[in-house]
């Protein structure tokens, strides 16, 4: 086997995705070839190097993201025009009450003319609505 | 399925999905951050959820996509160049050179700027090779690619790695 062969598999070998019989050839020849182990030693310690061992979780750690997840997930099923608005929508409501009672209110505080009946209906209403 | 369920299958699976983008991100706010959003992402799609693979695979298939949009939007920031690494960086990085080097890095803010130097979509599939053991098939289903494409990815980021370290040990700095 060729030195450049030998790279080009290197990889697949170290991730243990060679076909045996290919695996096998490259196997002797990194131990005839002590460039190509160095290389092979080298790829090796990068993944090593760069990525320390997963430590393990604490379960409360585990309960507590679950929390932070659901709270997210609450959130989320919300409508979005609600979640836009509803700040919005308390103050606009109480403005609307307060619109309301004070339309019912106010015309008794001020002063208004005291009531003398209706007017007379004009004549053409009356021949509108006048019955033969 | 009601909150109380989906609840106790994020319990079950986080930390594996954590783990994921702990590996990936390197930032434990953002990895926490990223975790939350495939979940919620989840979520949201329960109802797109074939059930021929299990919750787990496909959480952690989303939480892989949900990496890759974060490393993209990350790549656009300038990546370090080999210029740029101090000499301290230089000298862990020429101790990988010795066939006696042994462990990880123990300056994992240099780990992180090392990987960021890859593409998001070779970092990735590195990380997931690596550090989760998948296999090539299962890191191009995770990632919706073809297994040349994984393998392509995998052998650019060892070839770049090994010339980042090569580089200072050839130079003997930098």
């Amino acid at each position: 086997m060729e030195h450049g062969e030998a790279w080009d598999k290197l990889d697949e070998w170290l991730d243990g995705e060679l076909p045996d019989a290919s695996a096998a050839e490259l196997s002797r020849h990194l131990d005839a070839c002590p460039a190509c182990k160095a290389e092979a030693g080298l790829r090796r310690r990068l993944g090593e190097a760069l990525f320390a061992p997963a430590v393990a979780q604490d379960p409360r750690s585990s309960a507590a993201f679950a929390r932070r997840v659901m709270a997210r997930v609450e959130a989320d099923s919300v409508p979005l025009w609600q979640r836009l608005f509803a700040p919005a929508l308390t103050p606009a409501l109480a403005l609307g009450l307060a619109a309301l009672v004070l339309s019912i209110v106010a015309p008794g505080l001020g002063y208004s003319e005291p009531f003398d009946g209706w007017d007379e209906p004009d004549a053409s209403y009356a021949a509108l609505v006048e019955v033969p | 399925m009601d909150d109380a369920e989906f609840e106790a299958l994020v319990r079950e699976h986080s930390p594996r999905v954590r783990a994921l983008c702990a590996a990936v991100l390197k930032d434990a706010t953002e990895a926490d951050d990223a975790a939350q959003d495939a979940f919620l992402k989840a979520h949201r799609s329960l109802s797109g959820w074939a059930r021929e693979s299990s919750f787990g695979t496909w959480v952690h298939r989303i939480a892989v996509n949900v990496c890759l949009d974060r490393l993209r939007a990350a790549a656009r920031r300038k990546a370090d160049s080999l210029e740029a690494l101090g000499e301290r960086d230089a000298a862990a990085l020429r101790t990988l050179v010795e066939p006696s080097a042994t462990g990880a890095l123990e300056d994992r803010d240099l780990a992180h700027r090392l990987l960021a130097r890859l593409t998001p979509e070779t970092r990735l599939a590195f990380t997931l090779c690596e550090r989760d053991g998948l296999s090539y098939a299962e890191i191009a289903e995770a990632m919706s690619c073809t297994v040349d494409s994984v393998k392509s990815r995998i052998k650019r980021a060892r070839a770049e790695l090994a010339e980042a370290a090569r580089h200072f040990s050839r130079t003997g700095g930098v």
